[in-house]
């Protein structure tokens, strides 16, 4: 089998312009992607990451973003079937923060302490899942209400 | 526990598709599937040297099919290796996280057993003098016989004065807060041998203080080591060695007794006192190690990290 050639795509893809918080959403308050299947998770993660690249995170942090938006995404699709993954700017003097939501309308979840403490989910081991998203990112808000929902809302300040 | 194999042939071939996926087509689709490789390794407890080893033979494999681009792939594997690692930087933060919380209950622990101590010591030892004064009153108004027979009272009362001291100390000497690490040594090894009948020699920097939570460890993993010997090792000598050195404290307790089987010991009640010596050490980064074997005695050391 002939190699194909390689793509080589820079990791961090360059800010054009003088103020990447203004201009990162594209003159739109919040971003939002809907999530009910595994393509979505891709797509959720690809607007995550080229936020977060547009923002000057670090490719460690871009990672982390990422990561939790697999977690949060995951978790719609296992649990609640669809629902959908919001992005949204804040600043705090002039660091951006990336605000990533959550949201769906499924059956919620009971016993939110318990979802938060490591090896609850059966689909995780260690540190996983939401407890694992807790700690990658730098706030972590949950809410939910058996049998209408839950919402995440997760923010990762610029390092 | 889980049988814990390395890496299968199998999933090293799917690391290096992945790869190769990566590096040809790009894109967030193989990204993902990087994270979920890393997942899945994490799932079936395999480490992050796993990993290593997995994506290093998967960046061999992709430079070999193409020698002259070796530095590209290098550079554009980045965001692949990241992503497999990152399910490990969420276990390794878990981890930190309850070492922390580990830590802040044992000073809890610690600061409990030093205020019952200091209760027992102070004012249950109040109680008893005033105990012993409305005796004397008493004595004073009864006829010689019957104050005889409270003199009996008053032993009693001694024999509960020595042993409330005697728990007091157990529990949390003052002398460790007071004087140190080493004279808190001392004297439990002169308790240990009054109690038992062991003979407990101590060694060690006598003028020198360590870090109060490095004492604290230290003595109740001796004190704990001590306890164990007295029960289970039907031996006729300790020895404690305490030793400062470059970047660490060490210390080593070593008995003459019946040893045993380091592997054995786990699953049985002799394992317990030995998994609580690794739950005290851990918050502070320490490791311990045992040395024994049936019938050639107990070496049990530990080591700290101490500037």
């Amino acid at each position: 089998m002939q190699p194909s050639a390689i793509k080589y795509e820079p990791y961090t893809p360059s800010v054009n312009g003088s103020s990447p918080t203004m201009t990162a959403l594209g003159g739109v308050d919040e971003i939002r992607v809907p999530v009910e299947s595994d393509q979505d998770i891709v797509a959720a993660r690809q607007k995550g990451r080229a936020l977060a690249a547009r923002l000057g995170f670090s490719s460690s942090d871009a990672t982390m973003v990422a990561t939790a938006i697999s977690e949060l995404a995951r978790n719609i699709v296992l649990y609640a079937s669809r629902g959908e993954i919001c992005f949204r700017l804040e600043s705090h003097g002039a660091d951006p923060i990336l605000v990533i939501r959550a949201c769906d309308e499924g059956g919620g979840i009971a016993d939110v302490p318990q979802a938060l403490k490591d090896g609850y989910s059966t689909s995780g081991r260690l540190g996983v899942g939401l407890p694992g998203v807790r700690r990658l990112m730098d706030e972590f808000e949950i809410s939910s209400v058996v049998g209408r929902g839950t919402v995440v809302v997760v923010k990762k300040w610029k390092q | 526990m889980e049988a814990v194999t390395g890496p299968t042939p199998a999933l090293q071939e799917q690391f290096t598709k992945a790869l190769e996926t990566h590096l040809t087509q790009g894109g967030e689709a193989a990204l993902l599937s990087a994270y979920e490789l890393g997942r899945a390794v994490l799932n079936e407890r395999l480490g992050v040297l796993d990993v290593a080893t997995l994506l290093q033979a998967a960046l061999v494999a992709a430079c070999q099919r193409r020698p002259r681009e070796s530095v590209r792939i290098v550079q554009a594997a980045a965001g692949f290796v990241l992503e497999c690692l990152c399910p490990f930087e969420m276990a390794h933060r878990a981890v930190r996280e309850a070492n922390t919380a580990l830590h802040g209950l044992n000073e809890l622990l610690e600061e409990q057993t030093r205020r019952i101590s200091h209760e027992l010591h102070d004012e249950a030892g109040q109680l008893l003098a005033s105990v012993y004064l409305a005796l004397d009153d008493v004595a004073r108004d009864l006829p010689a016989p019957a104050a005889a027979r409270l003199q009996s009272v008053k032993t009693l009362l001694d024999d509960i004065e020595v042993e409330l001291r005697r728990l007091s100390h157990e529990l949390r000497p003052t002398v460790l807060d007071d004087l140190g690490l080493m004279p808190a040594l001392d004297l439990l090894a002169q308790s240990v041998s009054a109690r038992t009948g062991l003979w407990v020699k101590i060694e060690g920097p006598r003028d020198d203080r360590f870090p109060p939570p490095i004492e604290t460890v230290l003595y109740r993993i001796v004190q704990e080591a001590l306890n164990n010997v007295g029960k289970h090792a039907q031996a006729s000598a300790v020895t404690v060695v305490v030793r400062r050195e470059a970047r660490r404290v060490c210390c080593s307790v070593r008995d003459d007794g019946v040893g045993f089987d380091p592997g054995t010991a786990r699953s049985t009640a002799k394992g317990i006192g030995l998994i609580g010596i690794r739950e005290r050490l851990a918050p502070l980064g320490g490791a311990l190690s045992i040395d024994a074997a049936p019938g050639r005695g107990t070496e049990l050391r530990v080591a700290i990290p101490a500037v």
